[in-house]
């Protein structure tokens, strides 16, 4: 029993931990926004990532087309292709996959460059010089996963459908004006805000999750180790859980048109 | 002047440095020795407020560490300046960018003017000509004389803290960190507080000294009252 106890006031005091880095860094974000900072961080996170996000995101498209043509062809329904493909990739697959791949890059990233810092004074030092922590490291992170992320995913949607159309027209003999027309029916406002608000949210997962798990870092390589598994583990998680919270608040909100 | 009154500093429940009483009289350097783990480096802490005192207070220049809100402890930290144990330099940045950093921070001072104030740092240091190097490219000894440089980076620092400036670094290196931290002393009549487990290196510094040993204060005095000492702790320390 006093183990659990123990246990659950080792959870609440971590979630307070990092409900209070959010909101002491927003909090930056209004006040004492670091431009230069962040744009460093919209080049790293941002930018840095494309090529893997773009080439997961073609795959993607390719397989999913692939796969759905394969099902729906005995049904006669290759003419809705367009429409399943881009509806599966923009509501869920996109944001999904872009966070899932920019996890690897960006959470560990993160956590083991602030983990380092840690481990190396360096974020004692910048204490000591009267500066916060929160305002130079982690709130240009955050902000930069913020804006970056959505404009990643949808730019990786546009690829996976262009992707999808090849194989669709390719080896299911789907008229491209066909595909897109199907294309145009998925884009809905419920569909588009999809696209947009999960990747906004997914963006701000990796990049606080990192800093967290970095800035808290103890104990040298091993701990930094240690910090950079708890980041990617804890931020993998809370993605899903997001999506699926995000699309059943999403359904509630538009119905299940 | 900074004061310990009846200081104790630890982590969590786990108490380092207990009912620690020491002063540091203005424009003098003060050398806290003891072995490894004795909570040297903890007191350094408790200066700049990243550790609160468990019991009693800290004071420099009347104002008690422990009473600053966050706001007022970030403007007291920059009267500060601290010198880390591995010098602890942003390695994102040059060395010139280091220098600079608190002067980019906290001051308007247009680039050329900052540039200026780096230059003349790093010459007092003997290091003008590694500004545009990044702190990977630097020997030991050279980072510690570019953290030295960053620590007076504002104009007027009121106090100096060396963790452990010359750990690592080989005699002849350690003996020039030691006239570097002698020449601050002089040029800037700050109060400082070293911390080593180096006997040598305390006696080329320091004015007074402070033995800490079994997480109390053992002795503090003067080199002679440290060289006459009967304790048996301080003499194996001369010894060696």
């Amino acid at each position: 029993m006093k183990l659990f106890l123990e246990k659950m006031a080792d959870i609440v005091e971590t979630v307070g931990d990092f409900a209070l880095m959010v909101f002491k860094s927003f909090r930056y974000m209004v006040t004492h926004f670091r431009t230069g900072d962040t744009l460093i961080q919209m080049d790293r996170i941002g930018v840095g990532s494309i090529p893997i996000v773009f080439l997961a995101s073609i795959f993607a498209g390719l397989d999913m087309a692939l796969q759905f043509e394969v099902v729906m062809a005995p049904y006669g329904a290759r003419a809705l292709l367009g429409k399943v493909v881009t509806t599966s990739i923009i509501r869920d697959m996109g944001p999904v996959l872009a966070s899932l791949v920019m996890l690897a890059r960006v959470t560990a990233g993160i956590s083991s460059e602030l983990g380092m810092m840690n481990a190396t004074q360096q974020i004692d030092a910048l204490r000591v010089m009267g500066v916060d922590p929160l305002d130079r490291l982690v709130a240009p992170r955050i902000f930069a996963g913020i804006v970056m992320m959505p404009i990643l995913s949808i730019s990786g949607d546009f690829l996976a459908l262009l992707a999808g159309m090849g194989i669709s027209t390719a080896i299911g003999h789907v008229p491209a004006p066909l595909f897109w027309s199907g294309v145009r029916d998925a884009l809905t406002a419920q569909n588009l805000t999809n696209a947009f608000l999960k990747p906004v949210f997914f963006g701000f997962i990796l990049t606080a999750i990192g800093c967290f798990y970095g800035i808290r870092s103890s104990g040298g390589a091993y701990g930094v180790g240690r910090s950079v598994t708890k980041a990617v583990v804890a931020a993998a998680i809370w993605i899903l859980v997001a999506n699926f919270l995000l699309s059943k608040l999403l359904i509630n909100v538009w119905g299940l048109s | 002047m900074i004061q310990f009154e009846s200081v104790s500093l630890g982590y969590g429940d786990k108490v380092v440095v207990s009912d620690i009483n020491i002063a540091v009289p203005e424009g003098k350097t003060m050398v806290i020795l003891g072995d490894s783990g004795s909570g040297k480096s903890t007191l350094l802490k408790g200066v700049l407020g990243i550790l609160q005192p468990m019991s009693g207070r800290i004071t420099v220049d009347g104002d008690s560490v422990g009473d600053l809100d966050e706001e007022a402890l970030l403007l007291y930290r920059q009267r500060i300046g601290m010198v880390f144990q591995e010098g602890a330099l942003f390695d994102s940045l040059t060395v010139g960018e280091n220098v600079g950093f608190w002067l980019w921070e906290h001051t308007d001072w247009p680039d050329d003017r900052i540039e200026e104030r780096v230059r003349t740092l790093l010459r007092f240091v003997k290091l003008e000509d590694v500004i545009d190097k990044r702190p990977e490219a630097l020997s030991g000894g050279m980072k510690r004389r570019v953290a030295i440089a960053r620590a007076m980076a504002p104009q007027d620092p009121q106090v100096m803290l060396y963790d452990e400036p010359t750990t690592g670094l080989d005699p002849f290196t350690s003996r020039s960190i030691c006239d570097l931290i002698r020449q601050v002393q002089a040029e800037f009549r700050v109060m400082s507080l070293v911390v080593t487990h180096d006997l040598h290196d305390a006696f080329r510094v320091g004015d007074l000294f402070s033995f800490i040993h079994d997480s109390k204060v053992i002795l503090t005095g003067d080199r002679k009252t440290i060289e006459e000492s009967k304790d048996p702790f301080i003499r194996t320390f001369l010894s060696t």
